[in-house]
């Protein structure tokens, strides 16, 4: 076989290994992503194992874990009682209102609260310092602590002292209203403090995306005869669909996880009547001291969350 | 189609006056070229024509019919933008029928305009297509199709054509100028480039600091600039306008003449100078000297000519080409 002599070899392909070490990259992996994979396995990975492995016991939350032996007893720390834990869950009528809770904050959130942002949204999203202000203003709920902004509504709604008083007296009413401890009424309060809370951030979601359309395609609209309306519900709206599905994704996970203002506001009463998943999971888990209880709603919460997650975006999110 | 005009537009944003006092009629049917610097005020009179900005002053009328106020849909008017305004969201046969869908014209009328605007400018194959799926040429076709698709009386162009490559842009100038040909619409289309401006136009309007500089045919512009501005805006590359002595022993401030009217020699001229830099473009051959007594010029000479930086050259102004801009606004040709 001949071989052309003089032409030269091609180099040997660096692998990306090679590359990565070559660019310093290399160096930048090895220095960031470690302390961010331990945390996040400290932090999350470990616990949600731990959650699933507990789930099954019946276990007081004594001892390092439900099956390590007490030496003082002779038995160990908790019991195995299979899937009694999720049965009794399913059974218990507050963990049914919870849930029933749980997907009215869900309903609310995108029912109310996501059209409420997206109409300030319209209203202020221009640059004029007139929006600046509304924009903070509307948005400075959200900075609020939850549990400050609980507390704060707690007196709000206090029928002795706060604006509840007021109503009361307003209306002529003899008797002092205190809404957070009227089974209708309580968690409806936390519904509006819910949407008065987070409305600010979905509102942030939508300016930025409606900040993000080009002008002269809203002119190039209007040439062609679109009026407010059409503009908004022809051009803008489905301009907008990516900051709507962010925004319906952080609304039903953000539900799923309410929690801080509930305990300051009623602490799920009264009679559990305004429990959310996480707060009954705190009252009737470790409250109570049923640590594998409190374990088998997490392992639910856990699924339904995960779940939701993948089916959104492999869905209403595929291709964004 | 109709005639455009504008008596006495004012537009000012806030203090700032951008467009003092303006007056220009705009004939039925013609290809009328806004042209001038940035800032010059010419895309802003483009919108105050389409009702995009509102006017502080002034009328406008578009074929008799007074619509300073007028929405911009209610003007019979269509623009074609910059950056094309396609609506993303929707197909090449959506965004040219959109206008349509909003005037509730019926499904099978849309149906057939849409499709007889893709058949001028050959948009067919493409017409299920969403933007973001074509070139930028095509991207620019839809904006048009959407334009042509209304039947406006007037149509509007916005710097069309700066976001496309040189190639596809000498193209899309062709194009432009056949389809005014084939609809005989009154077309206003603004733009920096002069070029542009010179092979589209059948009227230039040269605007600076939003005042009307000179208006008239390309030719007329070129032949007979009315002032140094004109003189230096028009032409590629620009006329050489020499201030100093040269200008003062003609009794002007400004002595202009083209690069393509200055004769070049080896032997001798008017004046004599060394070539710094010369371009060899097959065609032409540009030539920037640096000339004794009068500066910096530029000369451009037909087909190949070997000059090379260093070259010693004469140079002699032609006859009957030299402008001479006099301190009262005068312009003579000697």
């Amino acid at each position: 076989m001949l071989v052309s002599e003089g032409v030269a070899a091609a180099p040997p392909r660096e692998s990306a290994f090679q590359r990565m070490m070559a660019n310093g990259q290399l160096k930048m992996v090895l220095i960031f992503v470690p302390p961010a994979i331990l945390i996040f396995t400290v932090f999350v990975i470990l616990p949600m194992i731990q959650a699933g492995l507990f789930s099954p016991y019946k276990w007081s939350g004594y001892g390092p874990v439900p099956w390590a032996l007490n030496e003082d007893t002779g038995r160990t720390f908790g019991r195995w009682i299979g899937t009694t834990n999720f049965e009794r869950m399913m059974s218990h009528s507050a963990f049914k209102q919870s849930l029933v809770n749980t997907l009215l904050v869900i309903g609310v959130s995108i029912a109310i609260q996501l059209p409420l942002a997206m109409t300030l949204a319209l209203m202020i999203y221009r640059s004029s310092r007139i929006n600046t202000v509304f924009r903070l203003i509307f948005f400075l709920p959200y900075v609020m602590a939850e549990v400050a902004t609980g507390l704060i509504f707690s007196f709000v709604l206090d029928g002795n002292y706060g604006l509840s008083r007021s109503f009361a007296d307003l209306m002529g009413w003899e008797k002092a209203f205190f809404p957070l401890a009227e089974k209708p009424w309580a968690f409806y309060c936390i519904l509006g403090v819910i949407v008065w809370k987070y409305f600010g951030f979905h509102m942030m979601i939508f300016i930025a995306g409606l900040q993000s359309i080009s002008s002269e395609v809203l002119e190039a609209a209007k040439i062609d005869g679109a009026k407010t309306l059409q503009s908004v519900f022809l051009i803008k709206l489905p301009l907008l669909w990516p900051s709507i599905t962010i925004s319906v994704f952080y609304a039903v996970l953000g539900g799923l996880q309410v929690f801080d203002l509930v305990m300051p506001m009623t602490a799920g009463g009264p009679s559990n009547s305004s429990h959310t998943l996480v707060s009954y999971l705190y009252n009737f888990g470790f409250i109570r001291l049923n640590i594998g209880f409190g374990s088998a709603v997490g392992v639910f919460l856990f699924v339904v969350g995960v779940a939701f997650a993948f089916l959104y975006r492999n869905t209403v999110q595929r291709g964004q | 189609m109709a005639e455009v005009i504008l008596n006495n537009v004012q537009k000012r944003f806030g203090s700032v006056e951008v467009i003092p006092d303006l007056s220009l009629r705009i004939a039925d049917g013609s290809f009328t070229v806004l042209v001038g610097p940035s800032g010059c005020g010419k895309s802003t009179l483009l919108r105050m024509i389409a009702g995009l900005e509102d006017v502080s002053g002034g009328q406008v009328t578009i074929g008799g019919e007074d619509v300073t106020g007028a929405e911009p849909d209610k003007r019979g008017i269509a623009m074609v933008f910059q950056s094309y305004a396609l609506y993303p969201h929707m197909t090449v046969r959506q965004n040219i029928g959109f206008a349509l869908r909003l005037a509730k014209r019926p499904k099978q009328e849309i149906k057939e305009r849409v499709e007889e605007a893709a058949e001028i400018l050959k948009l067919g194959p493409l017409l299920d297509r969403k933007p973001r799926q074509l070139s930028g040429g095509q991207r620019q076709r839809v904006a048009i199709g959407r334009a042509i698709v209304r039947n406006p009386k007037v149509f509007l162009f916005d710097e069309p054509l700066s976001n496309l490559d040189a190639a596809l842009r000498t193209q899309m100038r062709v194009e432009l100028a056949e389809l005014h040909a084939k609809l005989g619409a009154t077309m206003i289309y603004v733009t920096h480039d002069q070029v542009e401006a010179m092979t589209m136009a059948d009227q230039i309007v040269i605007m600076k600091s939003g005042v009307i500089q000179q208006s008239g045919q390309p030719m007329d512009l070129y032949k007979r600039p009315g002032n140094p501005f004109v003189a230096g805006f028009i032409g590629s590359p620009k006329m050489n306008l020499l201030e100093g002595r040269v200008a003062k022993d003609r009794e002007a401030i400004v002595f202009g003449v083209r690069p393509e009217h200055i004769k070049v020699s080896d032997e001798g001229g008017e004046w004599r100078g060394v070539v710094r830099h010369a371009e060899h473009l097959g065609s032409d051959t540009v030539v920037y000297v640096d000339a004794e007594k009068v500066g910096a010029l530029t000369v451009r000479l037909t087909g190949e000519v070997p000059l090379r930086a260093g070259s010693p050259v004469w140079m002699t102004p032609e006859s009957g080409n030299v402008h001479l801009f006099r301190a009262d606004g005068s312009v003579e040709r000697v």
